[in-house]
């Protein structure tokens, strides 16, 4: 149907005149070895840890400018109020959630309890449940989950969908809550980069089949270049910053 | 392939510049976008803007200098995360590939994300006609698809549609209410697609960039209607141009910068999705199988010509078109095929055959706005008239056919001017014939072939009786400084 | 005052200047020799090969070239009063000559000499207009950046300078000052649909901007801004800069 690979790559090598082999200068990048990416990672550990404080600032900033609803948290206490003030206010009934160590700090299904909703665990028993999960987030009114890494420079909450945190949760339900904590900020793209590259690195070539990176509600301009927000995804999101774990 | 009506140009663009309709959209969506991109260079400051282009522009240079080694360690390593990659010399290919895998899933449904490759080959068509249904979830797309045409900008596919021809088109197709409010547009789209999310059995989506060390495809969207095709059908297919590679995720955080600002001036887009390999056995959910499509399709005709290598460097942000003053005069369709403005002067060509294309390289007045604005610096006019000599003078791999009258026009004007007895004496000639024809010193609307295209709007000079040279000669060359009374 | 020197230029007019606009010559050479530039005009010049270039015609563009190159080789300052031909000669020429060391690097000797007008009259005369120079007149005036001035030669500031220091020139903004006025040499006459359309925005933009003369540094975009004008007869004088400069009132 297609053509070998080795034969697509011989036309593209005589296109550009070239033998094969790898470049005749190493690019930069992929030749670190990993103690250097290791080293660097590191490096951008301990710098966000050192600037938790200036990155939750910029981070509150920056979310806000760019869809967000942030809301700065002392702790759990204040966090679980403002998801039960929340899910009061959506008159939520439904609201579905991952199952991440977040929550056993903040635990919201006692919170949306108290609105009068229900918060459920969005995970599968298996492939009959698969249907039933996704027809029930269809009609829930809010997807709670946490943060694997937060980016101050761009005001965005990344998830790794895995076990235990669906890929459908914070993009079926038409508002999604994230949970940032201090440990999950970073300054920049390139240090979540670097993060994922040795995280790559680390397990023999996988880093998880899926990232999200997520920066305000779901949004259009189709239309007259106007701007619609919730089109396929939430039309409001929440990012619940706390300001210490 | 997508249907080529590029050699219908002049035409197309005769009717698109008198469409009302299409300007007053083109302006607004111009000027919208090119307004908050340059706001957004302003914000981050025009000389970190520059290091941004120059080192993304490195990183394309290499990555498709050295493209065949990249492709292996990309295929390398989406078959190490447990995906499939195929190679598609051309547009059949590609489409027997990806229709070879519905049939293989026994799919009946497929949803698509936006693709601008899959536009190119023309896939609906060829899935369609083999029984399946095929829905593109981008609200833009989706439009288009309803009415059945072509996107006419990079990356708002719909944006020659009033806000009442959608209604129409959703009253029409989908009976519901005739509706103008826009936010009730979108929310009909949500409704109509989100079943079609959950009961799809492949996804369809295109590629920003791949990366070869992780063997990830990357996606940009707004809508959230990318991930829910990567997201909720069983079979996640990947089609992307075989430029679209780059070496590490490292080089990602730059094109995350420059292309949503580029684009429409966003700081950023609402999501990108990274997807490496189908789902993992652990997984809550996710594709169990992810295959990528990578397409040639006349790309390495343009990675042979070392003149156009770089319109391979392209990330399809549609900035060109935003600033482009022919663009923004007669939209996208009149460019005939899938990619329009600037870079799509020197892709289509490229791609379909300079022969068939051979007004798009001179559809532009070389102002260098296009290239200004690119992210990646692609040199565009430089690539224009690259093309605009190798149709006149007929050498290189994309050999059009110039034609005869404006070579030998071309030979006369250099005899002219090689000469200034005989230039002098043009002019002399001209105002011979020229004078008696003058209205108030000027040359107005006239019947003379070529001269008429100047004159029906615009009046031409009548040559005066002394040239320049003539004038130095007689009166300025012994006048010597007068500086000193400074 | 600074010390005394003699700045030597040569003139390289245009083609389009010598065989249509003699007058605007006629103005450069004035003011340069009032900025106290000794001006010389190598006889002979026509044409830098710019039009054949844009139309792809790369083998009779060299011819012209080559040409302009024996002119001006041992001259220490070239001054142009088009953005357009000095994109030409500073910068295409380069590539046209890429395949011939030898041309090429008289080429790049020339692109290193080769200055627009008002380019050079800033950047090497450090010319200031003063009161008493030219003669006192009232006007408002609109530049129009041409494109290859502007984006070939990167001349971003050098004529908006000397308008502001002139006397009695007051500087009024031009919307969307820098979008193409439409020319395009041959794209003109090729697609005059799509040219009239942008020719017409220019022509709005510079009525509405409150000025009563248009002007730019390319004879070439003034000739077809200019030609709308005209036949539109709209109250708007269409000057190249030079004659401004010159004090001509026209």
């Amino acid at each position: 149907m297609g053509i070998p690979s080795a034969q697509f790559r011989e036309t593209i090598r005589a296109a550009l005149g070239r033998q094969s082999g790898p470049p005749a200068e190493p690019y930069d990048v992929l030749a670190e070895e990993f103690p250097a990416l290791e080293a660097r990672a590191e490096a951008v550990r301990e710098r966000a840890a050192r600037e938790t404080p200036e990155l939750l600032d910029r981070m509150a900033e920056t979310a806000a400018l760019r869809g967000w609803n942030v809301q700065r948290c002392d702790g759990a206490e204040e966090a679980l109020d403002y998801v039960t003030s929340l899910a009061r206010s959506l008159g939520a009934t439904s609201v579905a959630r991952s199952e991440q160590e977040v929550f056993e700090t903040v635990p919201v299904d006692a919170a949306v309890a108290g609105a009068g909703g229900l918060c459920w665990p969005a995970v599968y028993d298996g492939p009959s449940s698969r249907t039933e999960v996704r027809q029930r987030l269809a009609e829930s009114d809010m997807g709670i989950t946490g943060a694997d890494y937060a980016i101050a420079e761009t005001g965005s909450v990344v998830v790794l969908p895995r076990r235990g945190l669906s890929r459908l949760v914070s993009v079926v339900p038409p508002v999604h809550l994230a949970i940032v904590r201090p440990s999950d900020l970073l300054g920049t793209l390139d240090d979540l980069f670097a993060l994922r590259r040795l995280e790559h690195v680390r397990n023999g070539g996988d880093m998880g089949s899926y990232l999200n990176f997520i920066t305000g509600p779901s949004r259009t301009a189709d239309i007259e270049q106007t701007i619609v927000v919730g089109v396929h995804g939430p039309r409001e999101v929440h990012m619940v910053l706390l300001d210490k774990e | 392939m997508a249907e080529v009506v590029t050699r219908d140009f002049v035409s197309a663009t005769q009717a698109a510049v008198k469409d009302t309709q299409l300007r007053q959209a083109l302006r607004r969506a111009g000027t919208g976008f090119d307004g908050t991109r340059r706001e957004a260079i302003h914000e981050v400051t025009p000389e970190v803007w520059e290091e941004w282009r120059e080192q993304a522009r490195r990183i394309k240079e290499h990555t498709i200098g050295h493209l065949d080694y990249y492709l292996e360690m990309l295929e390398r390593n989406v078959t190490a995360a447990g995906g499939r990659v195929h190679f598609a010399a051309d547009a059949g290919q590609a489409n027997a590939i990806v229709a070879q895998i519905a049939r293989d899933n026994g799919v009946r449904t497929v949803t698509k994300s936006k693709s601008m490759v899959s536009e190119e080959l023309g896939l609906n068509h060829v899935l369609e006609a083999q029984g399946i249904d095929v829905f593109e979830t981008d609200l833009g797309e989706y439009i288009i698809q309803l009415a059945n045409e072509t996107p006419s900008h990079l990356v708002a596919p719909a944006l020659h549609k009033t806000r009442r021809q959608v209604a129409q088109l959703f009253a029409d197709q989908l009976g519901v209410p005739y509706s103008e409010d826009i936010e009730e547009m979108a929310r009909i789209a949500r409704v109509v697609l989100r079943q079609k999310f959950l009961d799809a059995d492949m996804g369809i989506s295109g590629a920003n960039f791949l990366v070869a060390e992780t063997g990830s495809l990357v996606i940009i969207t707004n809508e959230g209607n990318g991930r829910l095709c990567t997201s909720a059908p069983r079979v996640h297919v990947g089609l992307a141009g075989m430029e679209k590679v780059i070496p590490s995720l490292q080089d990602l955080a730059v094109f995350l910068r420059l292309l949503p600002r580029s684009a429409t001036g966003q700081r950023i887009t609402s999501y990108m999705s990274m997807v490496t390999g189908p789902r993992r056995p652990d997984d809550e959910d996710g594709p169990e199988e992810f295959h990528l499509v990578i397409v040639d399709n006349g790309r390495s005709r343009l990675l042979a010509d070392p003149a156009l290598r770089e319109s391979l460097y392209c990330i399809r942000c549609g900035a060109c078109l935003n600033v482009c003053p022919v663009y923004q005069r007669v939209g996208g369709h009149a460019y005939g095929w899938v990619y329009p403005g600037p870079i799509g002067s020197i892709v289509t060509p490229g791609l379909v055959g300079l022969g068939q294309a051979k007004d798009l390289p001179n559809a532009s007045t070389l102002c260098g706005a296009c290239r200004d604005a690119c992210p990646v610096q692609i040199n565009i006019p430089r690539m224009l008239l690259h093309l605009r000599h190798v149709a006149a003078e007929g050498q290189g791999s994309y050999q059009g056919t110039g034609s005869d009258t404006e070579s030998l026009f071309a030979r006369g004007f250099a005899a002219v001017m090689s000469s200034p007895r005989l230039l002098n004496l043009g002019r002399k000639m001209g105002r011979w014939l020229l004078a008696p024809l003058a209205n108030r010193g000027v040359l107005g609307q006239t019947r003379l072939p070529v001269v008429s295209r100047w004159t029906r709007a615009r009046d031409l000079p009548i040559p005066p009786p002394r040239s320049f040279a003539e004038i130095w000669r007689d009166e300025l060359s012994n006048s010597g400084s007068d500086s000193k009374r400074a | 005052m600074s010390q005394p020197r003699t700045i030597r230029a040569s003139l390289f007019t245009t083609c389009i200047v010598d065989q249509l606009y003699p007058e605007v010559g006629v103005s450069v050479v004035r003011v340069l020799r009032r900025a106290g530039v000794e001006v010389d005009y190598p006889e002979g010049q026509t044409c830098c090969g710019q039009p054949l270039y844009n139309s792809g015609f790369t083998g009779e563009a060299r011819k012209l070239a080559e040409r302009t190159l024996n002119l001006l080789d041992d001259r220490a300052f070239v001054v142009v009063p088009s953005g357009s031909c000095g994109a030409m000669m500073r910068v295409f020429y380069l590539d046209l000559f890429a395949d011939d060391p030898e041309l090429q690097a008289r080429a790049r000797d020339l692109s290193q000499r080769v200055y627009e007008f008002t380019e050079f009259l800033v950047d090497v005369v450090g010319y200031e207009p003063a009161t008493g120079d030219q003669p006192e007149r009232g006007c408002r005036v609109a530049y129009h950046p041409s494109c290859h001035l502007l984006r070939e030669m990167e001349v971003t500031g050098a004529p908006q300078r000397l308008l502001d220091a002139a006397p009695g020139i007051e500087r009024v903004d031009l919307p969307d000052a820098e979008q193409c006025c439409g020319f395009g040499g041959t794209f003109a006459i090729k697609y005059p649909h799509i040219s009239e359309e942008m020719l017409a925005d220019k022509v709005a933009a510079a009525t509405g901007s409150g000025a009563d003369t248009l002007t730019a540094c390319d004879m070439g975009c003034l000739m077809h801004i200019g030609g709308a004008v005209s036949r539109q007869k709209l109250p708007l004088r269409v000057r190249h800069i030079a004659q401004l400069l010159d004090g001509e009132s026209g």
